[in-house]
C-alpha cells in the first residue's frame, strides 16, 4: 500500500491487547525476576561473564549496539535539522521514540550489570568525577541525554494525548508548547551534541584497552567509527521499524521518505566503508585481513555484511521497492551490530584460554529489556500520534476516536462564575 | 529566513574552523599535564627475579594472611590452589615449563603498580588511584560501581571481580599499602627466603637490577629490566632468564596505553571547547530550520485546519 505520510496517527484501529504483547510482557516480567535473583546471588551465578571476559552481553550488546541502532533520533534528526532534509520530519517522533526506548531499556541493564550500584550516585557529583575516563563520558553523558533532551523531544505526543482526552488542561498543554517552541532549538542541539559524544566515547571505551583490541579494530579512529556506525544503524532501525509497522499495521508507506532515508543510509554506510579501508590501508595492517584465522574472517563477514547492505540499499532506493528497502535496513543493521559487538567480545583478546558465552539466564534478561522496549512501543504507536500516515487516517481517527473523548468541563470555580452571572 | 543548503553548510563550515582552533588551544594545554609521564617521586616497588626464586609460595601465604584472604580453595577444600590470579588471590607463583624441555621458570604474578595505569586512566570515580607519592595503585570500595572496566583495559589482567554476593569488590594487589603507612615492606618480599622478589624505591630497584645484568652479561633476558619503560614503565620491575611473553610480560612497547590511545580524547575533551563551539554551532543551524519548520506547520495548519503535530 502506497500513499503519502502527512500526519502522525496513532494506530488506533487495532487492538492495544495481542498476544504479541502478551509474550513480550511475559519475557519482561521474567527478566524482571532473574534480576532479583541476580542482585541477591551476584553476577557469576547468573551470567557466563568472568575475569577474562568482565563485560557481557548485557554491556556489549544491549548498550554498544542497540544504543546505536537507538540512534535514529540523532541521525535522522541531524538530517532534518542540520541539513534541511525537510521530507523527514515526518519521521522524526518514530525515531524519537525508538531512540529514547533502546536507551531507557540498555541503561536499566547497565545497572543490573555493574557490581555497585550503589555507588552510581557519584555521577551527580562533578567533583568526584575522573575527567578523562571514557566511560565516566559515557555515565554521564548517556543518562542526561535520554532524560533531559531525548524526553523532552518525546513530550509532544504525550502533550497532544493530554490535549485531545483531557480537556480541561488544555490551557497548561498550549502553555507548554508554547515554551517548548520558543526553546526547542537549544534541546535539540543538545540531542545532537550529547549522542555524538557519548557514541563516539563508547568506541573510546575500547581505547583504553589497547592492544587486546585485535589490531584489525584497533584505531585511534575508533570513537568516529563508532559515531560514525551509530550513523547508520540509527537510519536503518528507523526505516525498518517504519516498515515493519506498515506492514504489521496495514499502513500505507511513503516510498519517496523511504527512498531517502535509504539513499542517505547507502551513502553514509559507502563513505564508513571507505574510511575505515584507508585508515587500515595507511596504518599498513591490511596484509591482517589476508591471514587465515578467525580475526580475518570475523573482519569480512563484517564488511561482506555492509557491502551487501550498501548495494542492497541503493538498489532498493532506485526500484522504490519496500520488501527490498526492509531486507537492506536489516542487513544493514546486523552489519553496524557487529561491528560495534566484536571490539568488545569477538575481536577482544582475553587472556590464553579464557571463554566467555553467555548463560540461558543472561540470555533472556537481555531478552526481557528489548521485549520491554518493544511492547512499549507498540503500546505508545496505538494510543499516541507515533506513525506517519495519509491525512485521511487523522480524518478517521477524528470520527472514530476523538468524536468520542470527553468535551471541556468548567471547572467548579468556573461553574460558580457561571451561576453568579446568572 | 529561507535556509537553503549553502547557507546551512556555511554555518557549519565555520563552526568545524572553529572546533579545529580551539582543539589547537587545548592541545597545549594537554601537552602540559601529560608531564606526569614520570614516575612519582617517591615511588616503591618490587624487583622480582626468577632465577633467584625457588617456588616456595611463601610470599602467597604470607600476602594472604595479610590480606585476609582466605585463598582459593575451591578446589579440594584445603589447599589453597589459584590457577591464575582471582577474587582469592592478590598474589601467585606459576611455573612456565616449556614442551621442548628447555628452561623451566617461575613467574610471580600481582598488580604492576604502572607509572601510567590505564586502569587508573579510565575508572570513573577515581575507585582506582595513583597515590601521588608513593606510586602505589589502590581501590576504594566507597567509590567503585563494579563496572570492571579496570579488567577490560589493564595490559597485564590484574584486576579482578568479586562474582558471587550482594557486595562484590575489585580484588587486586595494592602492596600492602596498610604496611607501607606504618613504615613496613610488604608481605611477600619479607618472607622471601631466597630475596627472589625484594621491596624498595623505583630508583634503588633499578640500579639494583642493572647491577646484576653487569654482573651477569647473557644471564637475563635481552639483558634488560622489564618495567623500566615497558608500556610506560611499572613500579614492579622484572628480572627473567626466559623470554618475558612467556611469563606473562607482554611486548607493549614504551608508551603507556592512555598515552597512546587518549591523547585525542584529551585533546576533543579539555576544557569541553571543543564540545561547546561544536554545540553553539548547530544551535545556530538548527534555529533557521526551526523556524522554517515552524511557518510550514503553520501553513500545513492554514490549509488542514488541524494542530500542528510537532
Amino acid at each position: 500500500m502506497i500513499g503519502f505520510w502527512e500526519r502522525n496517527v496513532p494506530v488506533f484501529d487495532i487492538p492495544v491487547r495481542s498476544r504479541a504483547l502478551y509474550v513480550l510482557t511475559g519475557l519482561f516480567l521474567l527478566a524482571f525476576g532473574l534480576v532479583t535473583y541476580r542482585e541477591l546471588a551476584g553476577l557469576g551465578p547468573v551470567s557466563g561473564m568472568n575475569d577474562a571476559y568482565a563485560w557481557g552481553i548485557w554491556k556489549t550488546f544491549n548498550v554498544m549496539t542497540l544504543t546505536g541502532l537507538g540512534s535514529g533520533g540523532f541521525a535522522v534528526g541531524i538530517a532534518a535539522y542540520l541539513f534541511g532534509r525537510k521530507r523527514l520530519h515526518a519521521v522524526m517522533r518514530t525515531a524519537l521514540l525508538t531512540s529514547f526506548l533502546a536507551y531507557i531499556s540498555g541503561m536499566t541493564l547497565l545497572g543490573v550489570d555493574v557490581g555497585r550500584p550503589w555507588n552510581m550516585y557519584l555521577v551527580l557529583m562533578p567533583w568526584r568525577w575522573n575527567y578523562h575516563s571514557p566511560l565516566l563520558e559515557v555515565a554521564v553523558c548517556m543518562p542526561l541525554y535520554a532524560m533531559f533532551p531525548l524526553f523532552l523531544e518525546n513530550i509532544p505526543p504525550v502533550l497532544e494525548w493530554v490535549h485531545e482526552f483531557r480537556p480541561n488542561f488544555r490551557p497548561l498543554v498550549e502553555k507548554a508548547t508554547a515554551v517548548m517552541s520558543k526553546f526547542y532549538p537549544l534541546v535539540v542541539g543538545l540531542a545532537y551534541l550529547l549522542p555524538a559524544m557519548h557514541q563516539s566515547s563508547l568506541g573510546a571505551l575500547m581505547l583504553l584497552a589497547g592492544d587486546r583490541v585485535h589490531p584489525l579494530w584497533q584505531t585511534p579512529f575508533l570513537p568516529l567509527l563508532y559515531v560514525w556506525a551509530a550513523a547508520f544503524m540509527g537510519f536503518s532501525c528507523v526505516a525498518g521499524t517504519l516498515l515493519f509497522c506498515a506492514i504489521m499495521w496495514k499502513r500505507p508507506m511513503d516510498l519517496d521518505i523511504l527512498q531517502e532515508l535509504s539513499r542517505i543510509t547507502c551513502y553514509v554506510i559507502v563513505a564508513w566503508l571507505v574510511f575505515r579501508f584507508s585508515d587500515l590501508l595507511v596504518n599498513g595492517k591490511i596484509p591482517l585481513a589476508f591471514q587465515f584465522n578467525q580475526f580475518a574472517v570475523l573482519f569480512w563477514i563484517e564488511m561482506v555484511i555492509l557491502v551487501v547492505a550498501a548495494v542492497t540499499l541503493f538498489d532498493s532506493a532506485k526500484l522504490k521497492n519496500a520488501r527490498m528497502m526492509f531486507h537492506a535496513h536489516l542487513i544493514t543493521a546486523i552489519g553496524g551490530m557487529m561491528y560495534r559487538f566484536d571490539p568488545t567480545t569477538l575481536a577482544f583478546k582475553p587472556k590464553s584460554g579464557a571463554f566467555y558465552f553467555p548463560t540461558a539466564m543472561e540470555i533472556l534478561v537481555a531478552l526481557g529489556f528489548v521485549s520491554f522496549a518493544v511492547a512499549v512501543f507498540i503500546v505508545a504507536a496505538k494510543k499516541l500520534a507515533i506513525i506517519p500516515a495519509p491525512i485521511s487516517y487523522w480524518h478517521d481517527y477524528e470520527r472514530e476516536v476523538l468524536a468520542n473523548a470527553p468535551e471541556p468541563q468548567l471547572s467548579t470555580s468556573g461553574q460558580a462564575l457561571a451561576a453568579a452571572q446568572d | 529566513m529561507e535556509l537553503t543548503r549553502r547557507a546551512a553548510l556555511k554555518s557549519l563550515g565555520a563552526g568545524a574552523v572553529g572546533v579545529a582552533a580551539t582543539s589547537l588551544v587545548s592541545i597545549q594545554a594537554v601537552a602540559e599535564e601529560s608531564s606526569e609521564g614520570k614516575a612519582p617521586k617517591h615511588a616503591v616497588g618490587l624487583l622480582y627475579d626468577t632465577t633467584r626464586c625457588v617456588g616456595c609460595q611463601s610470599c602467597v601465604a604470607a600476602c594472604n594472611e595479610v590480606n585476609n584472604l582466605e585463598g582459593d580453595l575451591r578446589a579440594d577444600r584445603i589447599h589453597h590452589s589459584a590457577q591464575d590470579l582471582n577474587s582469592f588471590a592478590k598474589n601467585i607463583i606459576k611455573l612456565y615449563r616449556p614442551t621442548d624441555g628447555s628452561g623451566y621458570s617461575f613467574v610471580k604474578q600481582q598488580c604492576m603498580h604502572c607509572v601510567d595505569p590505564a586502569c587508573v586512566a579510565g575508572c570513573s570515580f577515581k575507585a582506582l588511584t595513583k597515590n601521588p607519592d608513593n606510586g602505589v595503585v589502590g581501590w576504594t570500595s566507597s567509590k567503585c560501581m563494579g563496572c570492571r572496566y579496570c579488567e577490560i583495559t589493564c595490559p597485564y589482567h590484574i584486576p579482578k571481580f568479586q562474582w558471587e554476593g550482594l557486595n562484590p569488590k575489585i580484588v587486586k594487589c595494592e602492596l600492602c599499602k596498610e604496611r607501607l603507612a606504618v613504615g613496613k615492606e610488604p608481605a611477600c618480599s619479607t618472607v622471601c627466603p631466597a630475596k627472589a622478589v625484594v621491596y624498595g624505591t623505583r630508583e634503588q630497584l633499578l640500579a639494583e637490577a642493572k647491577r646484576r645484568i653487569e654482573a651477569n652479561p647473557g644471564k637475563y633476558y635481552e639483558n634488560r629490566v622489564f618495567g623500566e619503560n615497558d608500556g610506560g614503565g611499572t613500579q614492579a620491575l622484572y628480572l627473567s632468564h626466559v623470554p618475558f611473553e612467556k611469563i606473562g610480560l607482554p611486548d607493549l612497547g614504551n608508551e603507556s596505553v592512555p598515552e597512546k590511545y587518549l591523547k585525542w580524547q584529551k585533546r576533543l575533551y579539555s576544557y569541553l571547547a571543543v564540545p561547546v563551539v561544536a554545540y553553539a554551532t548547530m544551535v545556530a543551524v538548527i534555529r533557521k530550520n526551526w523556524n522554517d519548520h515552524q511557518h510550514h506547520m503553520q501553513e500545513e495548519q492554514e490549509r488542514t485546519g488541524l494542530r500542528p503535530q510537532l
